[in-house]
């Protein structure tokens, strides 16, 4: 065998298997690096209690509803397998409404409510003028 | 493969390449960036922030366009020896990291007014943040050594390894719950609206061809630098 | 929120950077040919 192919298929074995042990170490934190719980994820595995988690979804139809003090506000966030009512006290991001996705940094409750102390709105990777909205805009889950 | 291993005829090519590349890129950013920033309508969701997408997504194929020409660079000089992959490599270390950096600089931007945080510790950020570090290793390896005309073998290989990073980036949105978007365009189309979506094409292909005007004139560069220091030491040897 | 600060942040940043490392590049390039160019001459 020439000492080219020799070279040629040493690199290409190579490669593969770093990119193999690359990707296997990573599908090893699935769970670790994800950014948040979706809310069917807690119904599945249990409520996180013990520490400062975030929840993403989308912000059900119709569910925001302010506190008469002005800045407390109410919403149930969904994902197509559960429903979890958040909590929050301050400012939301402007992008925050209801049937977008949302994710909330705090803390679940035992009763499985959450109350959140920080939101960021997350958007969906579709993008159109203003006037095409609603003829485009299918509701979907984040994890479409 | 080694038609092109003399640097004079790979620079018979470059030489009437560089101006072509150069101005061609510069015409279709403009175009592009003026389309992007006048043109569009804005988000329906995001309003006129979504214009940022115009130069947040050239940056990101160029970042990992990048890495991918180091990678190919690197199995190229490993496997055949070819005398110019090294410069190759070299070159396109330097504009790759730039851009990747310009990726995370227009995205943190972006993300306060519409998620509402600069940064946040999420897959598909941390991920092309290791790039980053990825072509600043590299750069510092390629550097470690004084030949000019090439990269030491060690470079080459961490060129490879460093690729295992490419499809995490790409498939981070998909594997892990991620605050960034789904890729919005795939093999199966587009979910932006075509009147969004256009200035998108002028704004990559001309930031491509700065890219690769960048990548030329660096070689350029060097290959002149190795010739005048090869000169020099026959000159001092005589 | 006006977004257009933001726009133009982005916007102005990448094309200080696009600018600067075509500069640099070009700068390294003719210098560096101009030195090569001027000792095969000397010849």
């Amino acid at each position: 065998m020439k000492a080219k192919n020799q070279r040629l298929i040493l690199a290409l074995l190579g490669l593969v298997a770093v990119i193999g042990a690359g990707l296997l170490a990573v599908s090893g934190l699935k769970q670790e690096a994800a950014f948040f719980y979706a809310p069917g994820d807690v119904k599945d595995n249990g409520l996180p209690l013990d520490k400062a988690v975030r929840l993403g979804g989308m912000v059900a139809d119709k569910s925001i509803k302010h506190d008469a003090d002005g800045v407390t506000i109410h919403f149930v966030v969904e994902d197509g397998r559960a429903q979890v009512p958040v909590t929050f006290k301050g400012i939301a991001p402007d992008l925050f409404k209801e049937k977008s996705g949302v994710v909330a940094e705090g803390r679940f409750q035992p009763d499985g409510s959450f109350v959140a102390t920080n939101l960021l709105a997350k958007h969906d990777e579709r993008y159109m003028p203003p006037e095409l909205e609603g003829k485009m805009h299918k509701t979907g889950t984040l994890k479409q | 493969m080694h038609a092109y291993a003399n640097p004079a005829r790979f620079l018979k090519i470059a030489r009437p390449l560089t101006p072509v590349f150069l101005l061609a890129g510069v015409v279709l950013v403009l175009f592009g960036s003026f389309a992007g920033l006048f043109m569009t309508p804005p988000d329906y969701l995001q309003g006129d922030s979504v214009r940022i997408m115009y130069i947040h997504v050239p940056a990101a194929w160029l970042g990992m366009g990048g890495w991918s020409g180091i990678a190919i660079a690197s199995i190229v000089q490993l496997v055949w020896r070819h005398p110019l992959a090294g410069v190759a490599g070299r070159a396109i270390a330097v504009p790759g990291a730039l851009f990747t950096a310009i990726c995370l600089i227009t995205g943190s931007i972006w993300g306060r007014p519409t998620w509402g945080t600069w940064w946040e510790w999420d897959g598909r950020m941390t991920s092309m943040l290791v790039l980053l570090f990825l072509y600043i290793g590299y750069v510092a390896l390629a550097n470690a050594s004084d030949e000019r005309t090439s990269v030491s073998r060690a470079t080459a290989i961490f060129g490879i390894v460093g690729a295992v990073n490419l499809p995490i980036i790409n498939r981070s949105v998909v594997w892990w719950n991620s605050l960034h978007q789904k890729s919005s365009i795939t093999i199966k189309g587009s979910t932006i609206a075509p009147e969004l979506l256009w200035p998108l094409a002028p704004t990559v292909v001309g930031f491509t061809l700065l890219f690769a005007a960048v990548v030329l004139m660096r070689m350029r560069a060097n290959l002149a630098e190795a010739k005048l220091e090869a000169r020099m030491r026959r000159m001092a040897a005589a | 929120m006006n977004h257009w600060p933001f726009v133009i942040a982005a916007y102005g940043l990448t094309g200080l950077g696009s600018v600067g490392v075509v500069l640099w590049s070009y700068i390294a390039m003719r210098k560096a040919e101009k030195a090569a160019g001027s000792l095969e001459r000397d010849r």
